[in-house]
């Protein structure tokens, strides 16, 4: 079994070293080069020039990749280009707020779906399953600024519960970042939720169609005690999977949050940063992007074969 | 310069403006028709832009008197959009309004402008032009400290104006072209010569690029001016705040405590943001929404009419099929500019006569007749010029977020005609850099300039590398040097109507509409009237402003 683990580990390294080499190369083939967009349409062929030597942009892309991959494995990503600001002095509060809102969110949206989930299995096709599934479906099914907006306009605009703006400081008390980014959790726990809660409910029951289950059946259990002890340990690892991707898209795939709700995560700094064509911005991000992936889709393989009790347990 | 003050940045385009609509329905259930029916809302019925004097065009002033002893105090929040993670305090590479509010809370500018658009002396107090208008002398305002507490003087001014030029990336580099010397006079006096005359020159000083620190200063994380505010804290994209350093020298002017510039890209974030009272000032509302804004009781729209981005379709004239006149002249008749105004600016647009220029600047031509919608004369010219071959339109939201909607209507309009168009939406990507200027026909839109010399060099001029039209003549460059160093008004002003008229009548321009400033404020804050040049009371609202 420390076999299997350590080849998924491994595997996540080099995966990691294979998407380092497609940012960069990615970053090499956007159109138009960071000069042009810095300077916008006050550009000049010679202000182009001068920019471009400045920047180093005449020197050959292995190069570059060398110089880069090295620094950015001692975390030094360089200056950004447009402000000359260190980018991991930059990057750092925005990660901390994107983990930050990432975590807020997950601590309720995982409890909150899996109980659901099992919930729901328990209870197959009465009502507290149909109702689970409806309104896990309904949030997911509509765009997340449209429960973003709806959300702002009740509690923020109308009934003034929560502020519009989540935009948090350094400075702000614990207490006070959990009540302005309140409405942006609980958007996110809708929107992640119904993939947690269905998937959750559905290898549940697939396990329950197995003949041992029956077997427990047999021995005149109850269904929430088969469910509990029997099915569950065996669902487990697709839950596991599909938790990994859901937290993976909490700190990578969250945008459109941040802009909804002025949050200043690391996505607004990307897209800023792609927008002005600020490559090692870009990068950095890319990276740290690609390193949340993969690590949390390898800690989601290693749990499953943990908790995977063909596995702990070998013929 | 940069003719930018909208950010290009698209990437969540649609989806803010599906929610902007969304938030919009939402926030008007008492008039739900607000979004769609602009035929509801007063003045949409737009004028001609023939409105001889600028007042008439600048609506909804806040009549405030200028009184002495406004009140002191107070936070003041804007939420703005045109800010980006990127950002520097580096005049440098400014682009966009968040860091042109930011700059001038801390620093101040050579020149700045009335409320009509006529340059006055700021840290330049005063200034003369020799015969020719190719040597000026500028007097620098006595008095002035820094933050640091350095006393203002020439050479402060001299090296604020120096790192735009030579080996500098500065869009304001083009400018300051012209300028072959810079000698200091004096402490209080400098002499700058000019490689040609012109007599609109202190208007190019009031570029908002060029602001002043003291000589030889470098560290743009902490700027140093002689604004009425110091920086407190800057993350970018994100916020600034600042705090007022006391005794500013303008007087009755730099009233509040502190000010904090948000950062709030997305137009229905800005606008829940004002609603819900979290920031006393926005910038650009959307057209779309601000209907019901208008209703809001608490809230203060201001609405600048026709100052805004000048869109435009641009074909190159050295092209083919553009270098027909006749298709040029028949593609300006067969633009629906009302249509487009309604329909995409939910009248909140004045149309374009197929030239730059705004009624709010003091040499637009008055007697040129505005060009509508006119079927037969667009399909007579099409017919003359006997085009055979299919042309296309490139647009993308890269050149503006409407661009796409703007030349559907224009294919529509150009349909009735019996003409046939081809769009042909393009990535937003790389707009600029891959269509603009390379393709022979076009979407673009160009920002306001304040002086007419200006707009006629850069966009028309046979010099200059943004002329995006290609259309270079001669007899339009001699008149537009001479008009620069006309010192007869009444001669100049006949001049640039001439200019006006060649370009509309001959140019590749169809500049069809020229939106409106929309800001929101909520009702404590004063001092917010319109300004010809930018949105926010010229994006000075922070020092001219203060709560009532």
């Amino acid at each position: 079994m420390l076999r299997i683990i350590a080849t998924r580990v491994v595997l996540g390294i080099l995966t990691l070293l294979a998407v380092s080499i497609l940012i960069f190369a990615a970053t090499e083939i956007l159109p138009g080069d960071v000069a042009s967009a810095v300077l916008g349409q006050g550009a000049t062929p010679e202000t182009l020039r001068v920019f471009r030597k400045e920047l180093g942009l005449d020197r050959p892309a292995h190069v570059r990749y060398a110089e880069w991959f090295t620094g950015a494995i001692q975390g030094n990503f360089g200056k950004a280009l447009t402000n000359k600001r260190d980018i991991l002095t930059s990057i750092t509060p925005r990660l901390k707020n994107t983990l930050f809102l990432a975590g807020y969110a997950a601590l309720i949206a995982v409890p909150l779906s899996v109980a659901l989930g099992i919930l729901a299995a328990i209870n197959e096709g009465k009502l507290a399953d149909r109702l689970a599934n409806i309104i896990s479906l309904a949030t997911i099914s509509v765009p997340e600024f449209f429960i973003a907006y709806l959300l702002i306009l009740f509690f923020a605009v109308k009934l003034r519960y929560f502020p519009s703006l989540s935009t948090v400081f350094a400075d702000m008390p614990l207490s006070k970042k959990l009540h302005v980014t309140a409405l942006p959790a609980v958007t996110l726990t809708m929107l992640v939720a119904a993939h947690m809660l269905r998937m959750t409910r559905s290898s549940v029951l697939s396990i329950m169609s197995q003949p041992y289950i029956e077997m427990a059946f047999l021995k005149g259990l109850s269904r929430t005690r088969v469910v509990l002890t029997h099915a569950l340990p065996n669902a487990a690892a697709p839950i596991i999977t599909v938790i990994a991707l859901n937290l993976a898209y909490l700190i990578v795939g969250v945008v459109v949050i941040e802009v909804v709700f002025v949050y200043p995560g690391i996505g607004q700094f990307m897209v800023d940063g792609v927008s002005k064509r600020d490559l090692p911005v870009v990068q950095a991000c890319g990276l740290i992007f690609a390193g949340a992936f993969i690590t949390l889709n390898t800690v989601a393989d290693v749990l499953s074969i943990l908790v995977n009790p063909r596995l702990r347990h070998p013929v | 310069m940069a003719k930018k003050t909208l950010g290009r940045r698209k990437f969540l385009a649609l989806s803010a403006t599906v929610g902007a609509s969304a938030l919009a329905a939402c926030a008007a259930p008492a008039a739900p028709a607000a979004v769609e029916a602009p035929a509801a809302v007063p003045a949409t019925d737009v004028p001609a832009p023939a409105a001889p004097e600028p007042t008439a065009v600048v609506e909804m002033a806040t009549a405030v008197p200028v009184a002495s002893g406004k009140p002191k105090g107070g936070t003041l929040r804007i939420g703005m959009e045109g800010g980006s993670a990127t950002d520097s305090l580096d005049p440098r590479t400014y682009s966009d309004s968040v860091m042109i509010a930011a700059a001038l809370c801390c620093m101040n500018g050579l020149v700045e402008f009335d409320a009509a658009g006529n340059p006055t002396g700021e840290l330049l107090e005063s200034w003369e032009a020799k015969a020719g208008a190719s040597e000026w002398i500028f007097n620098v305002r006595q008095g002035i400290t820094f933050s640091n507490g350095k006393t203002l003087d020439a050479d402060d001014i001299i090296y604020s104006i120096g790192i735009h030029r030579g080996e500098s990336k500065s869009p304001a580099k083009g400018i300051l072209e012209p300028i072959t010397e810079i000698k200091k006079l004096s402490d209080s006096q400098i002499g700058i010569t000019l490689s040609g005359g012109n007599a609109d020159f202190p208007v190019l000083l009031g570029d908002y690029h060029l602001v002043v620190v003291p000589k030889d200063f470098t560290d743009w994380e902490k700027p140093i001016g002689t604004g009425a505010f110091t920086l407190e804290s800057f993350e970018p994209g994100v916020r600034l705040v600042f705090k007022n350093r006391g005794g500013y020298w303008k007087k009755d002017r730099g009233n509040f405590d502190m000010v904090e510039i948000r950062n709030i890209q997305d137009p229905a974030a800005r606008t829940a943001a004002l609603q819900s009272g979290e920031v006393d000032a926005v910038n650009r509302l959307d057209p779309r929404t601000v209907d019901a804004l208008m209703k809001d009781a608490n809230l203060n729209i201001v609405r600048t009419k026709g100052t805004g981005n000048r869109f435009c379709f641009v074909s190159r004239v050295t092209d083919a099929p553009y270098d027909n006149k006749d298709l040029r002249l028949a593609l300006k008749w067969g633009i629906d500019r009302e249509q487009i105004i309604k329909q995409v600016y939910n009248g909140y647009a004045v149309p374009g006569n197929d030239h730059t220029l705004d009624a709010l600047n003091p040499f637009y031509n008055t007697k040129m007749p505005q060009r509508v919608y006119d079927a037969d004369k667009a399909a007579f010219h099409f017919k003359k010029a006997g085009i055979t071959s299919a042309f296309e339109l490139q647009t993308s939201e890269g050149a503006w977020g409407s661009a796409v909607d703007c030349a559907q209507i224009y294919q529509e309009s150009l349909k009735k005609a019996g003409i046939t168009m081809g769009v042909n939406k393009v990535s937003a990507d790389g707009y600029w850099d891959n269509v603009w200027l390379k393709v022979p026909f076009c979407a673009v839109y160009w920002g306001r300039r304040l002086s007419a010399d200006q707009v006629f060099r850069q966009i028309y001029g046979s010099a200059s590398d943004w002329n995006d039209s290609n259309w270079k003549v001669p007899a339009f460059d001699d008149l537009v040097a001479k008009a620069a160093v006309e010192l007869d008004n009444t001669k100049r002003t006949e001049m640039y109507y001439t200019c006006q008229e060649m370009i509309s009548e001959d140019g590749g321009m169809i500049c069809f509409a020229i939106t409106d400033y929309l800001d929101g404020y909520s009702k404590k804050v004063m001092g917010t009237d319109p300004h010809a040049r930018y949105d926010l009371n010229d994006d000075r609202i922070a020092e001219k402003g203060w709560f009532a």
